[in-house]
């Protein structure tokens, strides 16, 4: 316990330093301002952003990295809240009421108990990460390889398979990544993979240029061949901008419950902040003294979901720095920024490089408090932001996509394979399959796959390993049951459905 | 559903589970050409592709078998109204594509701010802009402001091509 306060104590030494404010400061003013713009979400202003950090530090980079993240969270909300397109499927339950709120001419109060109730829920759930993550490394320290693949396969499971509309579209999408995860010079015996005598390719996908593809050239597709001939309508801010003591009293119980119902599912490998924030609106819905307001624009139906959603993408943090498992395509972009710099989450990053881990979590702490004094002062820029027609917008969305994947080895190879993971990313879209899944099979799958033959190195070949060790052998029923307990349930309603017809 | 639509359906998720299929089998022969000796291990560095090959043609076969017994399931509908979208529009998908095409060829001879400019304007057509020189140079402008922020507060190098010259002149490299 002491240990973790000096620790932390030393952290803040770093993140204070005078140039990683100023970095820490870049990036949440970057993060909002592209995670504002509509179709934009917190994966793709990761991603796109990337190449701002390669100069720098680690240390800087990272904790600018920090900034972007929460900056794109924020950015996102205030889209979601005034023009009802939620960039990702976490913010589908704030437009529920955010956007009804904006309707009636309350967008002010709802951006603020949005921004306030993300500000609290992310500095609650920080300070959970900061006291949880040295517990989880004790654990992790005596994971050998078989527990760590144990662990994959489960994250991999509830990310392709549990969420999402079809198991089977979300299941295609996994092994489509994981199968361009292994396109390249397979790390342990140097024998090239999938490469078809292409030089370019020995070096694998990266995973920038996959996620940018997917997300914003396969969204400029899409948008510009179903959407771009319908008119806008954006909600103007009137009315105060300040939140009434009524909003007040309704809003803090529901950031405390938001954050209560958040950080667990962020801190289990099992993906995807879209359960909590669903779960957190139906309980808000429940415990409501005004019901009648469901629906009409509630304010505790964006405070809980939005605070619920700030907590569990906070709580993600854990497995990521602790197991180096990344349960969102966020996190897996976040993965991808530590490897660009040599440096590989997990439980010995804490105990070999401290410091910068320490000075990442403190950060947070500074990053929150910055996205609150630095973005409600300037929710009128950010609104203004919004009003950019749409042609100029995914204009400009493009020329910063390219951007980040040209910049990568500055190499046309690059921008081909983005325009492919375009035409992908359109046609996952125009049909229903996930993106997610396939952008943490690319960077998870090759880490799996190191663990598995390691622990069949260790075990001399024998598969035993994976059910004789009692922790693997838990996870692996534990993901056993995910898939099949639903499966169960889902036969049983409908033959329930069945009997009640006859 | 009217028949046309429905068929128009079936035909493009019959299309991607073909693809899906494809990309399995591919993986699989280009699995069977790699080396399988494992050391220690018992498994080498093609049984991770097989295992990537198989699940794509089991999935393939899986997708497939939805496409028979009535279509994928859960699908978004497929009439674009109810979507709150517009039917498909050929010219915005072909604009954007352009652009994207114009910005590989020009970038590493036109340099960083012209491809920019370019692909700026292409995609804004695509959106709907009818002003293509107004456009273009916004995106001169935009690609340009990217350039110097990313040339001189960064120190990441872009490519500046024909510009070059104008730039050394005014003594940024």
């Amino acid at each position: 316990m002491g240990d973790t306060l000096q620790a932390l104590l030393h952290g803040f030494e770093i993140a204070l330093l005078p140039m990683n404010l100023l970095w820490g400061a870049l990036g949440v003013t970057l993060g909002t301002a592209v995670g504002v713009l509509p179709g934009v979400g917190p994966a793709l202003t990761v991603a796109m952003l990337l190449p701002l950090t390669v100069k720098l530090s680690p240390v800087g980079a990272l904790i600018m990295f920090a900034g972007i993240y929460y900056g794109a969270m924020f950015g996102g909300s205030t889209t979601t809240i005034l023009l009802n397109t939620p960039g990702e499927s976490a913010s589908i339950a704030t437009a529920l009421e955010g956007n009804k709120m904006a309707k009636r001419g309350q967008a002010g109060p709802a951006l603020a108990t949005s921004a306030i109730g993300s500000f609290i829920a992310g500095t609650i759930a920080t300070l959970l990460v900061t006291l949880l993550a040295p517990l989880v490394v004790e654990i992790a320290l005596k994971f050998g390889p078989a527990e760590y693949f144990a662990l994959m396969v489960f994250a991999f499971t509830t990310v392709a398979a549990v969420l999402g509309a079809s198991t089977v579209r979300g299941l295609t999408s996994l092994f489509v990544g994981l199968f361009l995860g292994l396109i390249g010079i397979d790390g342990q015996t140097g024998q090239p993979r999938f490469a078809f005598g292409v030089p370019e390719l020995l070096d694998g996908v990266d995973v920038v240029v996959l996620a940018v593809g997917l997300f914003a050239v396969g969204e400029a597709l899409y948008v510009g061949a179903y959407s771009s001939r319908i008119p806008e309508v954006m909600d103007r801010i009137t009315g105060s901008l300040w939140m009434s003591k009524s909003d007040w009293k309704r809003s803090w119980p529901a950031w405390l419950r938001g954050t209560a119902i958040g950080f667990p599912f962020g801190s289990i490998p099992a993906g995807g902040a879209e359960i909590p924030t669903f779960l957190s609106y139906a309980v808000e819905k429940k415990m409501t003294r005004y019901p009648e307001e469901f629906g009409h624009g509630a304010i505790e139906g964006v405070a809980g979901p939005e605070a619920a959603n700030n907590a569990s993408v906070t709580g993600a943090l854990v497995p990521l720095l602790t197991l180096g498992i990344p349960t969102s395509a966020t996190a897996a972009i976040l993965l991808a920024a530590f490897q660009n710099y040599g440096i590989q989450p997990g439980p010995m990053l804490f105990q070999m490089q401290g410091d910068l881990v320490w000075g990442l979590i403190a950060s947070l702490y500074v990053g929150n408090v910055m996205l609150l004094i630095l973005n409600l002062p300037m929710i009128g820029i950010w609104v203004k932001v919004l009003t950019i027609p749409q042609p100029l917008l995914y204009g400009g969305i493009l020329v910063f996509a390219t951007l980040g994947a040209y910049s990568l080895h500055q190499s046309v190879v690059d921008l081909a394979t983005l325009y492919v993971f375009g035409l992908l990313g359109f046609a996952m879209r125009r049909w229903d399959i996930p993106v997610a899944p396939a952008v943490i099979g690319l960077i998870l799958g090759p880490l799996a796959e190191t663990q598995f033959r390691r622990a069949l190195s260790i075990s001399q070949g024998d598969p035993s390993v994976f059910y004789q060790h009692p922790i693997s052998a838990t996870l692996f029923a534990f993901t056993a049951l995910l898939i099949v307990v639903p499966w169960v349930v889902r036969r049983v309603k409908r033959a329930r459905a069945a009997d009640q017809v006859k | 559903m009217s028949p046309d639509a429905a068929l128009r359906r079936s035909l493009a998720e019959t299309a991607l589970s073909v693809g899906v299929l494809a990309l399995g089998v591919a993986a699989a022969v280009g699995t069977a050409m790699l080396p399988s000796q494992g050391g220690y291990a018992g498994i080498g560095p093609n049984f991770m592709p097989g295992v990537a090959g198989a699940g794509l043609i089991l999935l393939g076969i899986w997708l497939l078998y939805e496409v028979l017994t009535g279509g994928w399931r859960n699908m978004p509908p497929q009439d674009p109204q109810s979507r709150g979208e517009h039917a498909f529009h050929p010219g915005a998908f072909a604009w954007v594509s352009v652009g994207l095409f114009a910005h590989m060829a020009l970038i590493q001879t036109g340099g960083f701010v012209l491809a920019g400019g370019v692909l700026f304007a292409c995609v804004a057509r695509g959106f709907g802009s009818p002003r293509f020189a107004r456009d273009l140079a916004i995106g001169f402008t935009i690609a340009l402001a990217v350039f110097l922020f990313f040339v001189l507060l960064l120190t990441v190098s872009l490519p500046g091509g024909w510009l070059g010259p104008l730039f050394r002149l005014a003594g940024i490299e």
